[in-house]
């Protein structure tokens, strides 16, 4: 769901662009009170492996294809909503900038659905159905499902704004296609969660809440 | 698993996430994408993409640019190996930059 410069006005754009660098200002707030030696590899290889995967698009039907964006993972993870702002803005700038994917103008509003509301529906809503239902695996991939298909139906929102799509008909595609590609999110977060929890299993204490604040 | 061993497996299946990415990753539009060409009548919302479906893109008052390796490629000439060279490139950008940027912010605390 990267929104090309084409899409939004140039002025739309900066909007978002202002009130994404607040979530980037708290992103790098985070990083300088909450990151240690620890939590930087992981850091690092959480951007990497996003930064790969977000090029494998999987086809979901209906002449659609979608990948994973990421940020209820990273949330989840590491234990911060902000730190899928940092990441997802990292990757984002790379993929804007370096590759053309998603546009200059509308990064902020890319940097909002990806990493602000993937980070936040991602991390609340796990931790939400984790008190529930004590299960892990289950609610990151439900987290991961519900993060993605909030960020599409706030693109979707976006896009109307922008003039670029009608609201009702928007919604409704932005909505059926990410219902889909919500499953690919769901699945790729829980399996990634499993293998980097096998690598680095101090991270398991933030993941089932014995350490939360 | 020690950190430097975490972050060179980490980096090496990344690359061969992307490597595998280049030869079997859909190329059927994203939700987005989709999305424009069902409000512009040119798809259904729930058929196939046509083939000659192309997005119409609204160019008066939006911002242009034009970035070094568009959508991933090194061009036309590129090919594959250009391809697999930029997605290479990226992701160890994306691993060094979170590095660095994670470890100064780090050293700025007080």
């Amino acid at each position: 769901m990267h929104i090309p410069d084409a899409f939004m006005p140039i002025w739309q754009g900066g909007i978002y662009w202002i009130i994404a660098l607040i979530f980037i200002f708290l992103a790098l707030k985070w990083a300088r009170n909450e990151l240690t030696e620890d939590k930087i590899p992981m850091v690092a290889v959480l951007s990497a492996g996003i930064f790969a995967i977000q090029a494998f698009n999987l086809p979901v039907g209906f002449g659609t294809s979608g990948h994973l964006v990421g940020g209820a993972l990273v949330a989840i993870l590491l234990g911060s909503p902000y730190a899928a702002v940092f990441v997802l803005t990292l990757v984002l700038i790379i993929q804007g900038v370096i590759f053309g994917d998603g546009g200059l103008t509308t990064m902020g509003a890319n940097i909002l659905n990806m990493g602000v509301i993937g980070g936040f529906i991602g991390y609340y809503s796990y931790w939400g159905l984790h008190q529930a239902t004590k299960k892990v695996y289950l609610s990151a991939a439900i987290a991961a499902w519900l993060a993605c298909f909030i960020s599409a139906l706030a693109c979707a929102v976006m896009m109307w704004l922008a003039g670029t799509f009608p609201l009702v008909p928007g919604l409704v595609a932005m909505g059926t296609y990410h219902a889909l590609i919500g499953i690919v999110e769901g699945a790729i977060t829980a399996g990634a969660i499993y293998l980097l929890l096998q690598a680095r299993p101090e991270f398991s204490d933030a993941v089932t809440g014995v350490n939360a604040a | 698993m020690k950190s430097e061993q975490f972050i060179m497996i980490g980096l090496v299946v990344a690359i061969l996430i992307g490597i595998v990415a280049v030869f079997v990753a859909s190329g059927n539009p994203d939700g987005l994408e989709s999305t424009a060409l069902v409000v512009q009548d040119q798809k259904a919302l729930l058929g196939d993409t046509p083939d000659d479906a192309e997005i119409h893109e609204e160019e008066e008052g939006r911002f242009a640019y034009e970035s070094p390796f568009p959508d991933y490629t090194m061009g036309e000439d590129g090919g594959k190996m250009g391809e697999l060279a930029v997605i290479v490139l990226g992701t160890i950008i994306a691993l060094i930059l979170a590095f660095a940027i994670g470890k100064v912010a780090m050293a700025k605390k007080s």
